[in-house]
């Protein structure tokens, strides 16, 4: 167990995502262990969200109570899960469109580690989700409070599947045209060539930009489809809700399909403030 | 300890980069908890010192360091991700010695500030002007203490940019949760015409939807 909690310490530390474990144009990361630590993750900051109603006087329905903590500690992974299998399929499709030559399995690599980032910020993020939850009784005001820590972990998971399928396009083009041997790209792999920011020069973070870019066009397509997956996330999010549990309503599993995540928050802002 | 005190005011060298630092961390939170049970008490003080006043008192002393702990362990562990995240692993050991020597140094602030409690306390009687009092006491030691902060990152920073971004995630936390905090651990003076507790009752509660409702309120009429 520990080993696996190690590897994902490498992917946030950025060994894992460095040129040279990625020279050979894929990423070396167990998807099984890294997968068991994802759900222990999640696992813990669904517990956390769903802890909200422990402390609202609902001591007449306390298996309501119990049930929604089960209830976000089992949706939470299933929306990481299910957010990565929706957007798997046209990750790959646009890769290949672009003439990048990743694997099907390297592309899930590529996410399942980009999920390892979010749900470790977000765990990380669980302790003051958890204070919140039992010293608030504003339904939603921890709603918000919960979709600011998830855009927070969603965006540092996206920069880092950003920057990471970009040193993939750098070695892939390194590795297309060895005969140009002064390509930017090229000079990025030796350790203290010219094009290669100082930052490489010293361990570099997983955040990291190194080198240049040469094909603009994988760019704007990687950097279009990581708002996809933003956007999808979000609404799968809205499907499995609710996480949080209002104490007002029995406890279900899901709610009937109505409205989107947007509408929802503008809508929760607006209670927020009595409008 | 006093030295170990003017030694922080002055952010000498041992404070943050020399010596191991369990041991100067233990050093730094000595400092913090006896200077926060200090200011804590004088804070208590209000209502009187003796008989079942002195509960109070005992209680003040005791939440403010729990105030600074608390707040401190709740945001650690987004900051020690988020750090790593951004490839400043390495600094780690030098950007919690900078943190926890600025929240010790936030403690010797407000107890230099304590005598003008005292002052105020023995000159005015208004519960309301107590509460504001000392919160002035404690937004004037949080910026003295600002400016400790940034000697102790300066180095960091100094090394590399991010550091400096990193400091204003990590105050913006801090002041999040801290403020929260503060809002479940009241009452900090007493008031001197309620019984004497460590936790209001029905005290749970939100401090931003107050302030939320407090403000819409005023503009609402």
């Amino acid at each position: 167990m520990l080993k696996y909690f190690k590897q994902l310490d490498s992917i946030l530390r950025g060994d894992a995502t460095r040129l040279p474990s990625l020279a050979d144009g894929r990423i070396a990361i167990p998807v099984g262990g890294l997968s068991t630590v994802i759900i222990l993750l999640a696992v813990f900051y669904g517990f956390c969200m769903g802890s909200f109603n422990l402390m609202q006087g609902l001591e007449s329905r306390a298996r309501d109570t119990y049930m929604q903590i089960v209830a976000s500690g089992v949706k939470l992974p299933l929306l990481f899960f299910l957010t990565l299998a929706v957007t798997l399929p046209s990750l790959y499709v646009f890769n290949a469109l672009v003439g990048s030559r990743l694997s099907v399995l390297s592309v899930l690599r590529l996410l399942v580690a980009s999920t390892g980032v979010i749900v470790a910020v977000l765990a990380s993020l669980g302790p003051i989700v958890v204070f919140f939850a039992l010293s608030t009784p504003n339904y939603p005001f921890m709603i918000l409070l919960n979709v600011a820590m998830c855009t927070v972990s969603g965006l540092l998971g996206l920069a880092f599947l950003l920057r990471t399928m970009h040193r993939l396009v750098l070695i892939q083009e390194a590795l297309d045209c060895p005969r140009l041997a002064a390509s930017p790209a090229d000079a990025a792999l030796q350790p203290g060539g010219s094009h290669v920011p100082a930052a490489d020069a010293s361990p570099s973070g997983a955040l990291d930009q190194v080198g240049t870019f040469t094909s603009r066009k994988a760019v704007r397509v990687f950097r279009i489809w990581t708002i996809v997956f933003a956007l999808v996330g979000a609404q799968m999010s809205w499907v499995l809700r609710p996480f949080v549990g209002n104490p007002n309503m029995e406890f279900t599993w899901f709610r009937a399909r109505e409205s989107n995540f947007f509408q929802a928050v503008i809508h929760t802002l607006g209670n927020l403030f009595g409008l | 300890m006093l030295i170990w005190a003017d030694d922080t005011l002055r952010a000498r060298p041992w404070v943050v980069a020399e010596g191991t630092t369990r041991r100067r961390l233990m050093q730094l939170w000595l400092l913090l908890v006896v200077f926060g049970l200090m200011y804590g008490a004088v804070m208590g003080s209000f209502g009187g010192v003796f008989g079942p006043r002195f509960l109070q008192v005992l209680y003040s002393a005791l939440k403010v360091p729990l105030l600074l702990m608390a707040t401190f362990a709740l945001s650690l562990p987004s900051f020690f991700v988020v750090n790593t995240l951004f490839g400043l692993r390495d600094d780690w050991s030098g950007a919690i010695r900078a943190l926890v020597a600025t929240q010790a140094g936030l403690t010797i602030i407000l107890s230099a500030f304590a005598p003008f409690t005292v002052l105020w306390y023995s000159s005015c009687a208004n519960y309301r002007a107590a509460i504001l009092f000392n919160a002035a006491m404690f937004g004037a030691a949080s910026i003295v203490a600002q400016r400790l902060l940034r000697r102790f990152y300066a180095p960091l920073i100094a090394r590399n940019r991010r550091h400096r971004l990193m400091l204003q995630g990590w105050l913006v936390i801090y002041a999040f949760v801290g403020i929260q905090m503060g809002w479940v651990l009241r009452p900090f003076i007493g008031s001197p015409d309620s019984p004497t507790q460590f936790f209001r009752e029905g005290a749970w509660g939100n401090a931003y939807v107050k302030l939320a409702e407090i403000v819409m309120g005023l503009i609402g009429g």
